[in-house]
């Protein structure tokens, strides 16, 4: 648990944090989030101390911070930054290891560490250990700084924009793969970022700052449907029923949905499709083939003549998905329903735009 | 004509050009003693009609070859050749010596002419153009780079020289050489050993500490730019009044002259490349790489150990590198406020007249810094991190 009070930093004469006070719950993640200069990077750096509060008390599992030596502080906080920072003379496995290694761990835990964290981090061990920073990509260096961030395990992580410095499709990746560790390890992080997507999409709390102060500090969804003023509103935008819909998981509103499988004959399908517009096609494992539409049946004499045929990866979405990404795959497919998979393209049900817009039902309302 | 039609290899060509024309001038001067001008005799009269039609056919060899260096063993064969001539060139010029020696006076001597000098570069013009094409292998790349020196100084080891006039001074002198050689390596050592040290420390301070910054580089620049005599000049009049106020000192052999004075000058010398390359180097290691350090908890120590040091490695010791190369020069004028050194050698042959005296000097020093080069560089090799050096593990 983290816990600033009444914390203020000057700089001569500019003030880049004003008063702030918040508190992050155990195994929360917490993202600042403003413009630039309002002073979430100074918020951040003032928790491990590498910049001093010019005033105000921070605590950490109820310690104040200022009664301990910096460099042991820090060595109990994992730090990640937007430039990563990696050591350019040391190997992949030294960079992680570092923390570890001032701790003075003995060599063997070290090691069952670093291979621990390459795993975690999705990188093969035997592959990336002896690499040099030089050697990586944007993605992978990132995702080194993250597993050099939790390498002696601490229980709270600081993040200055950790995904900030690669290409949009390699930070959709590094973010789903940071909430999959979250969900595993359950720290207490504190996060800056710029970028409202990323904030919207890993936070448990977000603090929106301006000018050195707290504007709002309350959850993504609470954020979304009660912009506390202008501000706010102004900042989170007006496609924040889009936005909004990153946050909610797909499945709660999957609905049970009609198939057939390829052998079946004409009346059978019939009698599915009664009440619908098409079915899908699934074989004997219901696995997804396809779908027919309802228009083309009476012409046909099986299901094979006017089956449309598609793979679970081109028409479907799978169960872990949001309900952003449902919308954005029927927009690009022109259609009203899709079918929701598991990861072995079994069908699971069916998602309508009805559903999605019933989901998003009073968010837009004025401040 | 395929030669017609290929493009040459362009420092090839040019040491196969200098080669050729090295034949026109004078290959040896013989001289009625040490110190008199002697007569030039060109390459037909220096050597045997064979010896010089061969040192003729392996310089049109390299000439040829230089139009086919991409082919890898015709490369190999151009390094061989140059290693040819230089060996050949030298082995000759010993034996012609005794020869033409034989009916003139015990004083008479015979010199090597500008031809033969001429010729060596131009070999090493080629050597250093066909290593380049020898590509991965380090067994055929040291073989034609060194082979032809070592085979040489095999020769001047084994008594084949010897009636050359240079070698004959040497050997009048062997003790001495061998006493200012030492000497000099040591003037040299000394100096940039503490040179290195103080610099490193000033090159610290200047990147720690902005007030320092300024006065540190005013200071280094400054001193660079004071011509070495002249710097060792100004050094004899402070340091012979501290020796004679304090008698402790002079007890310490701190003198006016010699070597304290000469010392201290290659010190300050030293100071400028170090200095410069410390700064440089410190403030190249990326700001993020010190933030992600600080913030994973490494103190000031830890960090400037374990990363900034083995980071501004390679740069810090680029600069020593050049401080020592630069010493090895500039201590030879220390001769003149009697350091000795190697530099006695060239300042006594310059008093006499003797040309080979002065080269007893300076052809040493060149080889000295050649040497230091080489090792200084295999540190600077050694020192840089694999990571940085971007070489695959």
């Amino acid at each position: 648990m983290i816990r600033l009070e009444n914390v203020t930093k000057r700089f001569g004469d500019t003030i880049a944090v004003d008063n702030l006070s918040f508190e992050v719950n155990q195994g929360e993640v917490c993202v600042l989030i403003g413009p630039s200069g309002c002073g979430k990077t100074t918020t951040l750096r003032m928790i491990n101390r590498m910049t001093e509060p010019t005033s105000g008390r921070i605590f950490i599992n109820g310690k104040d911070t200022s009664t301990e030596k910096p460099e042991v502080l820090r060595r109990a906080i994992g730090y990640a930054i937007q430039s990563v920072g990696l050591f350019p003379h040391l190997t992949v496995a030294r960079n992680i290891a570092t923390v570890p290694e001032l701790l003075h761990w003995d060599e063997k835990r070290i090691a069952r560490r670093v291979e621990e964290l390459l795993l975690l981090v999705g990188l093969n061990p035997a592959q990336y250990a002896r690499k040099y920073p030089h050697q990586l990509s944007g993605g992978e260096a990132q995702r080194i700084g993250v597993a050099r961030a939790l390498a002696a395990d601490p229980s709270v992580l600081l993040m200055d924009e950790p995904f900030g410095a690669v290409d949009p499709l390699t930070r959709e990746r590094l973010q789903t793969q940071f909430a999959r560790i979250q969900q595993e390890l359950k720290k207490t992080v504190i996060m800056v970022t710029h970028d409202l997507d990323e904030a919207i999409r890993l936070a448990d709390r977000i603090a929106i700052m301006k000018s050195g102060r707290l504007v709002q500090y309350d959850t993504p969804e609470a954020l979304l449907t009660k912009p506390a003023n202008k501000f706010v509103h102004d900042f989170v935008g007006t496609d924040r029923a889009l936005k909004r819909l990153s946050r909610l998981p797909i499945m709660p509103y999957v609905r049970q949905a009609p198939s057939v499988t390829m052998n079946a004959t004409m009346d059978e399908v019939e009698a599915v499709c009664r009440h619908c517009q098409w079915v899908w096609v699934v074989n004997d494992q219901k696995r997804l083939l396809g779908w027919l539409d309802r228009g083309s049946i009476p012409s046909a004499s099986s299901v094979s003549d006017v089956i449309v045929r598609g793979t679970p990866e081109e028409i479907a979405v799978t169960g872990k998905a949001t309900l952003r990404e449902a919308l954005s795959r029927m927009l690009g497919q022109g259609l009203r329903s899709i079918p929701v998979v598991d990861e072995m393209g079994i069908l699971l049900g069916e998602i309508t735009l009805r559903d999605i817009e019933m989901a998003t039902a009073g968010t837009d309302t004025a401040p | 004509m395929i030669f017609l039609r290929a493009k040459p290899d362009s420092v090839a060509i040019t040491g196969a050009v200098i080669g050729l024309w090295s034949l026109l001038p004078g290959w040896l001067t013989l001289k009625p003693s040490r110190i008199a001008t002697g007569t030039s005799l060109s390459l037909w009269d220096s050597f045997t009609l064979p010896g010089a039609l061969s040192i003729i056919f392996l310089w049109l060899v390299c000439f040829s070859f230089s139009f086919r260096l991409k082919n890898e063993r015709l490369a190999l064969l151009t390094g061989i050749c140059a290693n040819l001539i230089a060996i050949a060139s030298f082995l000759m010029a010993g034996l012609s010596a005794e020869r033409l020696l034989a009916g003139e006076e015990a004083t008479a001597r015979v010199s090597l002419g500008a031809g033969i000098w001429l010729t060596l570069i131009a070999t090493y013009i080629v050597i250093f153009a066909a290593r380049q094409k020898l590509g991965q292998s380090p067994l055929w790349k040291n073989l034609v780079s060194w082979s032809g020196l070592a085979v040489i100084i095999f020769l001047f080891a084994s008594g084949w020289l010897n009636e050359l006039s240079i070698v004959r001074e040497f050997l009048d002198r062997e003790a001495r050489f061998m006493q200012e050689l030492v000497h000099h390596v040591m003037l040299v050592g000394v100096s940039v050993s503490i040179g290195g040290v103080l610099g490193i420390m000033l090159g610290i301070w200047a990147t720690r500490s902005g007030a320092a910054e300024k006065p540190v580089f005013f200071f280094s620049n400054i001193t660079q730019t004071i011509p070495s005599l002249a710097l060792f000049g100004l050094l004899i009049a402070p340091l012979s009044i501290l020796s004679f106020t304090f008698p402790t000192l002079r007890e310490l052999g701190i003198r006016g002259v010699g070597d304290t004075p000469a010392i201290i000058a290659l010190i300050i010398y030293s100071l400028l490349p170090v200095v410069r390359n410390t700064y440089v180097g410190l403030k190249q290691v990326p700001p993020a790489v010190i933030d992600a350090g600080r913030g994973m908890g490494m103190s000031r120590g830890q960090i400037f150990r374990r990363v900034e040091m083995p980071l501004a490695a390679p740069i810090v010791l680029e600069g020593v590198r050049t401080a020592t190369v630069q010493s090895v020069g500039l201590a030879a004028v220390a001769a003149l406020i009697g350091a000795g050194g190697l530099g006695w050698f060239i300042f006594q042959g310059l008093g006499q007249a003797a040309s080979d005296l002065i080269l007893l000097g300076a052809l040493p020093i060149i080889i000295l810094a050649i040497i230091a080069d080489i090792i200084m560089r295999t540190i600077v090799r050694l020192a840089t991190p694999k990571g940085v050096a971007g070489e695959t593990p």
